[in-house]
C-alpha cells in the first residue's frame, strides 16, 4: 500500500522540529515521525493521512541514555528517540529500571525494537502497549517540549485516553525520566498475548518494597490492555501497604483490582470478562514475583550485597 | 527436529529395484536465489509502459449499487483509466474469476466495482479513493447458520451459478447431488450411505453425537495475489503473467473473458511465493479485460488486506456426528454430515466431505452427507487438504472420545477399524493401495506415545490422530533433450510450488542414467511447454513423473542408439556413467553425451537430435495418510495451550527427495497447527472481515511451532506412482488439529468443539468442567 500524499521534512535539531511543530500545516494534521511503527503502516493503509511529516530521525539530541545523581539517588534519563532495542540491551536501564528492561521484550518483535523508539509508543499512547503502563508503574516524569518553554509532566497525568496524551499540538515529547529503583525493591511484568510479539490481550506490572520484616512500605500495580488507558491500580496498591503480603491477600488484591480498578473492552480477540480474568492471574501473579524478588534483595542487602 | 529412517543409501523403488538419485537429499534446485532475494516475483517484473491497478471494493455485504462515479478518480494526476462493469462485457458471472467487476450488485464485503489504473501504485490508490460509489444495502446472509435458514434473504435470486474450477484437481468432481436442498441458499446436497444407519446406531453400545465448528481461514502465502498482462502488439491476445498454480487453467479463463482462442493468449507463470491451493485463476481475466481498454501492460497485486475479503479463503464448516460402536471396540454405525459456507460461489466440493468422513473407518452402517451453503461473503477456495482437516478435527475428536467410552487405546480403536485397501471408501468404491494402519503403527511404536502415562502425571497430556487424503489424477505429458553441453534438459508445464522441479530432475536423472546436477528443468510458458495440470490436490510428482519417466527412458534409448553407431557397438551393450556413454567393460570405448549431442546439432549432420517424449494419464488416485501426536500444556489460569511436541508420520509412497518430502511434512503440520491453536478469519454480523491484516489474522510464528517435531516417513509404495511416490503435500496438515483437541482433553480433560482453539475457548470449557 501507498500513503496519501504529504509534505515531509527532517530537521536536525530539536529547536528546528519545534519551530515547524508551531508554525504547522494551516490544510492538515501534522504528525512527528519516531520509529514509524505504528504510524508508518497507518498512513499506508490510509487510516492516517497527515499533511505534513516531521521526521525526527536525524535529531541526535534525543537518541541518548543518560544518567545523573541528586539528593534523591540516581535518575534515568531516555531521549524520546532511544530506540527499543537499545534501552532493552542498555545497562543503565537493566541497573536503575529493571522493570523496563524485562517488559521490553514483549514489545512486538526484535525488528519492530530495532526501529520503535521509546519515546514513540509513549507519545501514540496505544492502552495495549507495554511501555505505557511501565512508565505509570515507575512514576516515570514525561519532558515536554514547545517554543513555549518545557514543561514534566508525570505518567500519571499524561496518558488520558485512547491515543491521547497531555501533549499539545505543538508540544513534542522530548526525553522521560525514571527514579531508579530502591535496591529493596522487586518488581514483575508479564503479560498474555496469543502469539510472543503480538498486543497483549492484558498485562500488568508490579513494584515492591518491603520492610526488613516482610511489611510492605510501597506498592505499584498497573495495567495494559484493560481499559482505554493505562490503568494504576491505587485501591489495590492501598490495600498492600502495611501488610506483611502472603499468598490470599495478593489474591484478594488482584480480585480487588481485577473487579474494581479496570474497564477492559470487548473485542474480536477476547471478551471483557475474559481480560478482567486474564487481569486478576496477571496482577497477582506479578505482584507474588515482585514481593519473592523483593525478599531476596533484601537478603542480598543485609549480607552486604547489592546497594543503589 | 529429528527424523527416521535418516538413512537412506540403498534406496530402493516400489519393485525393489535399487535407485541411485532418486531417495536421495538434494537441496532445492532454486533455494540459493530466493535466499538471497534475486528471485524475481510478479510484482518485481519490469517492462516498458507498465501501469497499475488498484481495485475499488465494496464496504457492504449486500447491497444494490446505484451509481459508480468516476469523473473525480479520472481527474487524479497519474490515473490514466478507470473501469466499471459498464465497461466490460455482460456476462453472467460462473465462478469467482468470471465475476469481474459488480454491475447493479454487489455480494460481498470485498466484491470489485471498478478498477483504478494509473501511472503508479500510489496514483491508483489516489484514484481509487477518488471513486464514489452509492450503495442501497440490502439484508445479507452473512454466516452458515443463517444460509441453512429457508427464511433467509437469497444470495442469487436469479439463479445459482455453476461450480468451481479447482474442484476438480482435487478430484472432487461428480456425485450425486439432491433436488430437495432446504433452503435457498443450499448449493448442493451429497450423501452417500450404506445399510441402516438408524438400525446401526439402535445396535450401538456406545454412540457419540458431537457438533465441531472450524472457522474460515485464509491460506496466508507471503506473496499476494499478483498478475501483470501485455497486451498482444498486433492480435486480440495477450501474455499473462501471473502467481499462479494453475498457467493452463489462467490461459483458458483469459481467452475466455477475452473472446479469443485458447492459444491465443500466452500464460507464464512467475515465482510462486506461497499458493496452499489459493492461487488458481482470480483477477486475471478482469485485468487482461483492462489491458484491451488501455492498451498498454496492467499489473494488479492484492495488498494483505485486500487479500483477507478479496480473495479466496477456506469454508466456515459444522459437522454433525454421531458414532456408534459395540462394546468390543469395533465402529458399527456413522451418520455424519459436513456443511460448508462457500461464500458466494459453490466451490463442488461436497462429495469430498462424505469422502472424508465414511472412508478410513469401515462402517457396516453409514450415512454422510456433504451440504454446500451460500452466503454474502467472498467465495471460498482451495486450501491444502480442503475439507480434510475440519472432516478429522471432527471424527478424530469423536473417536478419542469413544476410546475413552469404551475403555479401549486410541490406537488400538483405529488400527481395529482401520480400512484396508479394497474395503469401501464412503461412495462404495474400494480403496486403492494405502499406508493408514503404517502410519499408525509408526505413531504407535513412538516413545511419546509410550511415555503417555508419564507426561499425563507430569501435568501434559498426548493426543492422536490420523487423517488422509484421496489423492487426485490428471494427464500429463514432458519432454526430455539432451543439450550439447551434454546435460539433460526436462521441459515441463507444470508450476514449482512444493519442489517438484527438483524431484522431476532426480527422476530424469534416475532413468536417464547422469546426476540431478545435468538435468535442466525448462519451463516456459502455455505456448511452449507440454501440458500439465495444476500444481494442486498433491498430484504433480504422482501424476508428470511418468510422463519424465517415459520421456527420458525414451531419449536415453535415442542416446545408447547413437552412442552405439559412433562406437560400433550393440546399444544393449552400453552403460551410461559420468557424463558418458561406455561400452560394459571396456572403459576405453567410451564417447561423452556432449559429443553425442553436439553431432546431432551441426549442419549437414545426418543424426537427428535426442528428443524423448513421454504422455502419461494416471488412471487412479494413490491416497496418502498421515497420523501425528501432539503433547500439550495447558495454562488453566490463561487458558494458553503450549505445544510441545508434534510427531508426523506420513505414508508418501516413496520419497523422491526426503529433504523435501520433510520440509513438506513440516510446513503441513504447522499450518495445522494455525489451524488448531490461532487461525481465524472473524467476519461481523454485517459480513466485515474484523480480521485484516497479520496482526488481527494470526498465522503462528516460528515462536509457535513445537520446540520438537519428529517427521517420520513411511514408505508403502503406490503401484502406479513414479518410484512408487505418493502425493505429499497435503497429508500433513490434516490430522494436526485432532491431535492437538485429543492432547488437551488428555491434559485437563476438556473437549474442545470449535477451532480455534483459543485461549479464551479454553477457558470456557474448563470453566463448565469445574
Amino acid at each position: 500500500m501507498k500513503p496519501a500524499p504529504f509534505r515531509y521534512c527532517a530537521p536536525e535539531t530539536v529547536d528546528e522540529a519545534l519551530e515547524l511543530l508551531a508554525t504547522g500545516d494551516p490544510e492538515d494534521e501534522v504528525k512527528l515521525l519516531a520509529g514509524g511503527q505504528s504510524l508508518v503502516p497507518a498512513m499506508n493503509f490510509r487510516l492516517a493521512r497527515p499533511g505534513l511529516l516531521i521526521d525526527l530521525n536525524r535529531i541526535a539530541e534525543l537518541a541518548s541514555i543518560a544518567t545523573r545523581d541528586d539528593a534523591e539517588g540516581s535518575i534515568l534519563r531516555l531521549g524520546a528517540m532511544v530506540r527499543q532495542s537499545a534501552a532493552e540491551h542498555s545497562p543503565d536501564v537493566a541497573r536503575l529500571a529493571p522493570l523496563m528492561g524485562e517488559a521490553l521484550p514483549s514489545v512486538a518483535h526484535t525488528q519492530i525494537r530495532n526501529r520503535g523508539t521509546v519515546g514513540g509508543s509513549l507519545a501514540h499512547a496505544d492502552p495495549a502497549a507495554e511501555l505505557p503502563a511501565v512508565m505509570l508503574a515507575l512514576d516515570a516524569r514525561m519532558h515536554l517540549r514547545s517554543v513555549r518553554g518545557e514543561r514534566a509532566v508525570d505518567a500519571g497525568d499524561f496518558f488520558l485516553g485512547l491515543f491521547e496524551t497531555a501533549l499539545e499540538p505543538d508540544e513534542m515529547l522530548t526525553a522521560i525520566e525514571i527514579d531508579a529503583a530502591s535496591a529493596v525493591e522487586g518488581s514483575c511484568f508479564e503479560e498474555v498475548s496469543r502469539r510472543r510479539g503480538d498486543y497483549a490481550l492484558a498485562g500488568a506490572a508490579a513494584r515492591v518494597r518491603l520492610d526488613a520484616d516482610g511489611t510492605c512500605r510501597f506498592a505499584r500495580l498497573t495495567f495494559l490492555s484493560v481499559a482505554d488507558l493505562p490503568v494504576r491500580a491505587l485501591e489495590a496498591e492501598q490495600m498492600l501497604l502495611g501488610e506483611r503480603p502472603h499468598d490470599e491477600l495478593l489474591r484478594a488484591v488482584a480480585e480487588h483490582a481485577a473487579r474494581r480498578e479496570i474497564d477492559p473492552g470487548s473485542d474480536i480477540h477476547a471478551s471483557s470478562a475474559f481480560r478482567r480474568h486474564l487481569a486478576a492471574g496477571l496482577a497477582r501473579r506479578t505482584l507474588a514475583t515482585a514481593v519473592s524478588r523483593a525478599t531476596a534483595a533484601h537478603g542480598a542487602t543485609d549480607h552486604g550485597g547489592a546497594s543503589s | 527436529m529429528t527424523t527416521a529412517p535418516a538413512d537412506r543409501k540403498n534406496s530402493r523403488d516400489s519393485t525393489g529395484a535399487e535407485t541411485l538419485r532418486v531417495g536421495r537429499e538434494v537441496k532445492l534446485l532454486d533455494g540459493p536465489v530466493k535466499v538471497r532475494g534475486a528471485l524475481d516475483f510478479c510484482a518485481d517484473l519490469e517492462l516498458r509502459g507498465v501501469l497499475e491497478a488498484r481495485l475499488v471494493l465494496s464496504p457492504h455485504a449486500h447491497a444494490r449499487v446505484d451509481s459508480v462515479d468516476v469523473e473525480a478518480a479520472r481527474r487524479v494526476p497519474g490515473v490514466v483509466q478507470v473501469i466499471t462493469a459498464a465497461e466490460l462485457p455482460r456476462k453472467r458471472p460462473s465462478s469467482r474469476s468470471t465475476l469481474l467487476l459488480a454491475g447493479d450488485r454487489v455480494r460481498f464485503v470485498g466484491h470489485p466495482v471498478a478498477l483504478v489504473i494509473a501511472e503508479s501504485e500510489a496514483a491508483a490508490q489516489d484514484g481509487a479513493d477518488a471513486v464514489v460509489v452509492e450503495y442501497s444495502p440490502l439484508p445479507a446472509v452473512t454466516d452458515l447458520e443463517q444460509a441453512l435458514d429457508p427464511q433467509a434473504p437469497e444470495v442469487w435470486p436469479e439463479g445459482k451459478p455453476g461450480a468451481s474450477e479447482e474442484a476438480a484437481a482435487h478430484g472432487a468432481a461428480g456425485g450425486g447431488g439432491t433436488k430437495d436442498l432446504g433452503a435457498p441458499n443450499v448449493a448442493s446436497r451429497t450423501p452417500f450411505s450404506r445399510g441402516d444407519v438408524a438400525a446401526g446406531l439402535a445396535e450401538s453400545d456406545v454412540v457419540i453425537e458431537r457438533t465441531f465448528r472450524t472457522a474460515p481461514v485464509h491460506q496466508a502465502y507471503i506473496e499476494p495475489h499478483a498478475t501483470l498482462v501485455v497486451p498482444d502488439p498486433v492480435g486480440p491476445g495477450a501474455t499473462v503473467y501471473s502467481s499462479t498454480q494453475a498457467t493452463f487453467n489462467v490461459r483458458d479463463a483469459v481467452a475466455a473473458a477475452l473472446g479469443v482462442e485458447h492459444t491465443q493468449v500466452r500464460a507464464v507463470g512467475t515465482p510462486v511465493g506461497g499458493g496452499f491451493g489459493g492461487k488458481f485463476v482470480l483477477y486475471e481475466p478482469l485485468v487482461a479485460l483492462a489491458t484491451q481498454r488501455v492498451g498498454r501492460p496492467v499489473r494488479l497485486v492484492l495488498t494483505r488486506m485486500e487479500e483477507m475479503s478479496a480473495a479466496t479463503p477456506a469454508p466456515e464448516t459444522r459437522v454433525r456426528l454421531k458414532l456408534g460402536a459395540r462394546s468390543d471396540g469395533t465402529l458399527h454405525a456413522l451418520d455424519a454430515e459436513m456443511v460448508t459456507d462457500n461464500g458466494c460461489f459453490p466451490a463442488s466440493m461436497g462429495v469430498l466431505a462424505g469422502v472424508l468422513l465414511g472412508s478410513h473407518y469401515k462402517f457396516p452402517h453409514l450415512r454422510v452427507e456433504g451440504i454446500e451453503v451460500l452466503t454474502h461473503r467472498a467465495s471460498t477456495g482451495a486450501y491444502r487438504a480442503p475439507s480434510a482437516p475440519q472432516a478429522a478435527f471432527a471424527l478424530e475428536s469423536a473417536m478419542d472420545e469413544l476410546a475413552r467410552e469404551l475403555g479401549i487405546d486410541p490406537i488400538e480403536l483405529r488400527l481395529r477399524n482401520a480400512s484396508h485397501p479394497g474395503d469401501p471408501m464412503a461412495m462404495g468404491a474400494p480403496w486403492p493401495s494405502m499406508g493408514l494402519t503404517e502410519v499408525l503403527e509408526a505413531v504407535q511404536s513412538h516413545p511419546l506415545w509410550q511415555q503417555r502415562e508419564q507426561i499425563r502425571a507430569e501435568g501434559r497430556g498426548v493426543g492422536v490422530a490420523v487423517g488422509g487424503w484421496p489423492g487426485g489424477t490428471e494427464p500429463a505429458a514432458a519432454a526430455c533433450a539432451l543439450q550439447s553441453d551434454g546435460t539433460v534438459q526436462v521441459h515441463l508445464g507444470t508450476a514449482d510450488i512444493t519442489g517438484t522441479d527438483t524431484g522431476f530432475a532426480a527422476i530424469a536423472a534416475e532413468v536417464f542414467g547422469v546426476e540431478p546436477d545435468r538435468v535442466r528443468i525448462a519451463k516456459a510458458d502455455t505456448s511452449s511447454s507440454p501440458y500439465a495440470g495444476a500444481s494442486g490436490g498433491s498430484k504433480t510428482i504422482y501424476t508428470v513423473g511418468p510422463a519424465v519417466i517415459e520421456a527420458a527412458q525414451e531419449a536415453r534409448r535415442q542416446t545408447l542408439e547413437l552412442a552405439a553407431q559412433a562406437l560400433e557397438a550393440d546399444p544393449e551393450d552400453l552403460e551410461i556413467q559420468d557424463g558418458a556413454v561406455n561400452v560394459k567393460g571396456s572403459p576405453d570405448k567410451s564417447v561423452s553425451l556432449a559429443t553425442i549431442a553436439s553431432r546431432t546439432m551441426r549442419f549437414g549432420s545426418r543424426q537427428a537430435p535426442v528428443f524423448g517424449q513421454g504422455r502419461h494419464a494416471q488412471q487412479m488416485p494413490s491416497p496418502g495418510s498421515c497420523a501425528q501426536l501432539a503433547e500439550v500444556e495447558v495454562d488453566e489460569e490463561t487458558g494458553h495451550v503450549t505445544l510441545h511436541r508434534l510427531v508426523v508420520a506420513q505414508d508418501v509412497g516413496k520419497a523422491i527427495n526426503p529433504l523435501l518430502v520433510r520440509g513438506q511434512m513440516a510446513g503441513g503440520a504447522l499450518q495445522g497447527v494455525g489451524f488448531a491453536l490461532y487461525e481465524q478469519l472473524v467476519y461481523d454480523e454485517q459480513g466485515q472481515v474484523q480480521t485484516a491484516t497479520f496482526s488481527d489474522y494470526a498465522v503462528p510464528h516460528s515462536t509457535a511451532a513445537p520446540p520438537e517435531l519428529d517427521l517420520i516417513v513411511v514408505e508403502v509404495p503406490s503401484p502406479v506412482g513414479p518410484f512408487g511416490a505418493r502425493g505429499v503435500g497435503e497429508p500433513p496438515i490434516i490430522a494436526t488439529a485432532g491431535a492437538i483437541g485429543n492432547a488437551i482433553r488428555d491434559a485437563v480433560g476438556v473437549r474442545l468443539d470449535h477451532l480455534p482453539m483459543t485461549a479464551p475457548r479454553v477457558l470456557a470449557a474448563l470453566a463448565e468442567r469445574d
